[in-house]
């Protein structure tokens, strides 16, 4: 699943770094996102502290529990979509706690927001959305267990 | 005193001995008895079996009587019925329990109510089985969210439930069939489905109330009994939501017209869940010729689109619930199983059993539309599209298509909320086709409804009712499923917008909605609360009462099922858009709670037919307003005004 995109995290927050910098003047054009929804070649990898854990959304923010981690560049809020926090395997008391994320950055409704494929922490990768960035949920996990495929 | 005189005294004295010492008299014979056990009060479909046999316990003194004679008797005329040796006579030897049990009961074709005895040898009385044969409504429906039966993780799973139920004019249910998939660990038993063996339909005079299901699987509903929330639009049709704590969803329910069988072309769509529990979406054209299928059939399996597959299969005989199998059919390499329910020849609901996948929709005949169609299929419309309960990412849009034949283009008007993301009456325009075959496709290209932007299209037949498919009126029109990346299992309809007079948006509107939400303050995991209710449109303004399925709590801490609900909205014309309207806010009003508002935006076919959604940043929905036809009822059968009758007593 790319674990070696993990060390490459002065290359991708350069990238991130750049995402950031062109949010703004892309939040004045129409918000027209290129197919497929969730584009593997876009991912990136970058680390963080993990600042904040919302277990559901405020309003205007992207459904579903959110991580906001500090990094270099400043803090992202990383979607973990409806089972990022909840069922079997799942985060838990990450707060305060290195990561090392992997998503696609994504404008909606005006906010830039990564779309997490998975999240390492404590040596251990969570995976939560699949290569196309369906979320994985509890029952989807259980069935790719019992037919012998990865995440 | 002579001899003769005392001889007769002897004789009187020896008989009050014996009348007198017979409770004493050890060789006197214990009293035999016969007791029904199992079987009485049943009620069964004229010329159908009964759900139970009949059973009888025979005593000795008390004690069970093993090995000895029972016979069951039905009366030899008028509403009876036969055993399994085709007379109205049985007999049965007892078990080692004493128990007698008759075969399987048939009740002839007439209608009535009736007697069964059993009687044994011996015994001074006989067990009596009070039966009836009943004449009734068969209705189809079908439904799908989110059920908390079978959570894992404590976490909710996608079902699909279709079936047919058969209710007398007193408004019992008197029997059915059902399939239910959640496609993790609870599917009905096949091929057999299900069975629905009694039950209650009780509505209000407003056609609003409960249907009770009670069915022989225990993991269902609770215990096996499923209540189903329900609101009349008409006599023949109405909106569901299940309404028993073990689920939230939204469905419909039809009259059936039995018997009838598929045969010509049809479009279809159902949606649900896929192998790996992800969410995906069908859609397509098929022809029936002799019993088999060939067609085209495009998918949204997780984000992975597929377009115009050979689709083929063998569809069995209906049973006399409508109900069959489309047997053989491979999608993606994937064998699905698949049943149907027949609403009538030209309407059919579509339910996936297999234990590892789940779905659920419709297919609809096209008559000229399955070999003449062509971009002239798709007039002026309104459309609707919401994801299903296990979407990636919850959206709901609604909107108008104008579309240009000759050019193969559209423009219009559409809202549309994915997840907070808003579009509000945004100009949308883009390319269509459909081919002769009724099987086309429709993209939005000028980037106006989000990432809302490519459906497969399919035709049905000009003079069908989508929303009610025994109305007669409604003009056909087009089903829709999603084709976009990130959106897949979204399915929805397009139907021909013939009146945006805002004085025709008025009257009595049964209404519903399956709304996905993110905000449970519960803080239980769960995704979508239903509901439904009857309204009335005056001065621009929506007054109604509903009942609200918040199992997942939406609206407060805990999980609730709300009756009478208040629903209020003031309703603006969008002057700009003819047949499109705005209500912010509606008002829903649960328990002792204070009013939610919610956002909506309605698009208006006709009078009698609106969509609306709702867009707010916390939750959407997708929905219908739909006239109570007065004239409909008005023109009702006698046995179809007095069922509503009843129902309305009943519950008082």
């Amino acid at each position: 699943m790319g674990c070696n995109r993990f060390v490459r995290t002065v290359r991708v927050i350069a990238r991130l770094m750049t995402g950031l910098w062109l949010a703004v003047p892309l939040m004045a054009q129409t918000a027209v996102e290129s197919r497929p929804y969730y584009d593997v070649t876009n991912e990136i990898a970058f680390s963080g502290t993990v600042s904040g854990v919302l277990t559901t959304a405020p309003p205007g923010m992207t459904w579903g529990s959110h991580l906001l981690v500090a990094t270099i560049a400043g803090t992202i809020d990383a979607s973990l979509g409806r089972w990022g926090l909840v069922g079997n395997e799942a985060l838990s008391r990450i707060n305060g706690k290195q990561v090392d994320v992997l998503g696609v950055m994504k404008r909606i409704d005006g906010r830039q927001v990564l779309l997490v494929r998975s999240v390492k922490v404590d040596g251990k990768i969570y995976v939560i959305r699949n290569t196309r960035g369906v979320p994985l949920s509890p029952q989807a996990r259980e069935r790719a267990v019992r037919k012998g495929e990865p995440l | 005193m002579s001899r003769e005189f005392l001889c007769s005294i002897l004789v009187i004295l020896s008989s009050l001995a014996l009348l007198t010492g017979c409770g004493s008299n050890p060789s006197q014979k214990p009293m035999v008895s016969i007791t029904a056990t199992k079987g009485s009060g049943q009620e069964s479909l004229t010329s159908a079996a009964f759900a139970s046999p009949l059973a009888a316990k025979v005593t000795t003194g008390g004690t069970p009587t093993a090995g000895v004679k029972v016979t069951f008797t039905a009366p030899s005329f008028g509403a009876t019925g036969a055993f399994a040796n085709g007379t109205a006579t049985e007999t049965v030897m007892t078990d080692f329990s004493g128990i007698a049990t008759s075969s399987t009961l048939t009740a002839n074709a007439t209608e009535g109510s009736y007697s069964v005895s059993a009687t044994v040898a011996g015994a001074t009385t006989s067990a009596t089985f009070d039966l009836r044969n009943a004449t009734a409504t068969f209705f189809s429906f079908y439904l799908n969210g989110l059920e908390t039966i079978d959570n894992s993780g404590n976490l909710p799973s996608y079902y699909a439930l279709a079936g047919s139920v058969a209710i007398d004019s007193s408004g019992n249910v008197v029997s059915g069939e059902q399939d239910y998939n959640d496609g993790f660990h609870v599917t009905s038993p096949q091929p057999g489905g299900d069975f629905i063996l009694s039950g209650t339909l009780a509505v209000d005079a407003n056609g609003q109330g409960t249907l009770t299901l009670i069915t022989n699987n225990a993991a269902l509903g609770s215990a096996g009994t499923e209540t189903l929330g329900i609101q009349f639009v008409n006599a023949n049709h109405a909106l569901i939501t299940q309404f028993d704590g073990s689920a939230t969803s939204s469905g419909s329910l039809d009259l059936q017209t039995l018997p009838s069988a598929m045969s010509g072309g049809y479009a279809f769509t159902f949606s649900g869940v896929d192998s790996n529990y992800e969410a995906v979406a069908f859609g397509g054209v098929f022809s029936i010729s002799g019993g088999t299928v060939t067609g085209k059939v495009d998918v949204n399996d997780a984000g992975i689109v597929t377009r115009a597959d050979d689709l083929n299969g063998t569809v069995t005989t209906p049973d006399r619930f409508g109900r069959g199998q489309i047997t053989g059919v491979s999608v993606n390499g994937i064998l699905l199983s698949l049943n149907y329910y027949l609403v009538s020849p030209e309407a059919i609901r579509i339910i996936d059993v297999d234990d590892i996948d789940s779905a659920v929709g419709s297919a609809f005949g096209q008559g000229s539309n399955a070999t003449a169609a062509g971009n002239g299929s798709l007039g002026k419309s309104v459309f609707g599209v919401e994801d299903n309960s296990w979407g990636s990412i919850y959206y709901a849009a609604a909107g108008i298509l104008v579309p240009r034949a000759g050019s193969g283009t559209f423009t219009g008007v559409a809202d549309n909320d994915e997840e907070s993301t808003i579009a509000a009456a945004a100009t949308i325009s883009g390319t269509y086709s459909i081919a002769s075959n009724g099987y086309g496709s429709l993209t939005i290209t000028n980037a106006g409804l989000l990432d809302v932007t490519s459906f497969g299209l399919y035709a049905t037949d000009p003079s069908l009712n989508l929303l009610d498919p025994n109305n007669t009126s409604g003009g056909g029109g087009v089903l829709l499923v999603s084709l976009d990346s990130g959106l897949e299992g979204g399915v929805g309809l397009a139907i021909p917008q013939t009146d945006t007079v805002t004085n025709s948006f008025k009257g009595s509107y049964a209404f519903g909605a399956q709304v996905y939400e993110s905000a449970f303050l519960s803080g239980a995991t769960g995704w979508e609360f239903d509901y439904i209710g009857l309204g009335s449109v005056s001065s621009g303004a929506l007054t109604g009462t509903g009942a609200v399925n918040d199992t997942f709590g939406f609206f407060s801490s805990t999980s609730n099922l709300y009756n009478a609900a208040p629903f209020a909205g003031a309703i603006t014309a969008d002057t700009a858009n003819p047949g499109r309207y705005t209500m912010v806010p509606l008002n829903i009003t649960v328990g002792s709670e204070s009013p939610t508002p919610f956002s909506m935006a309605i698009y208006q076919a006709r009078g009698s037919a609106l969509f609306w959604i709702n867009e707010d940043s916390n939750s959407l929905s997708f929905g219908t307003l739909q006239q109570e036809p007065t004239a409909v009822r008005v023109g009702r059968n006698a046995k179809t005004e007095f069922r509503f009758n009843t129902r309305a007593r009943a519950k008082r």
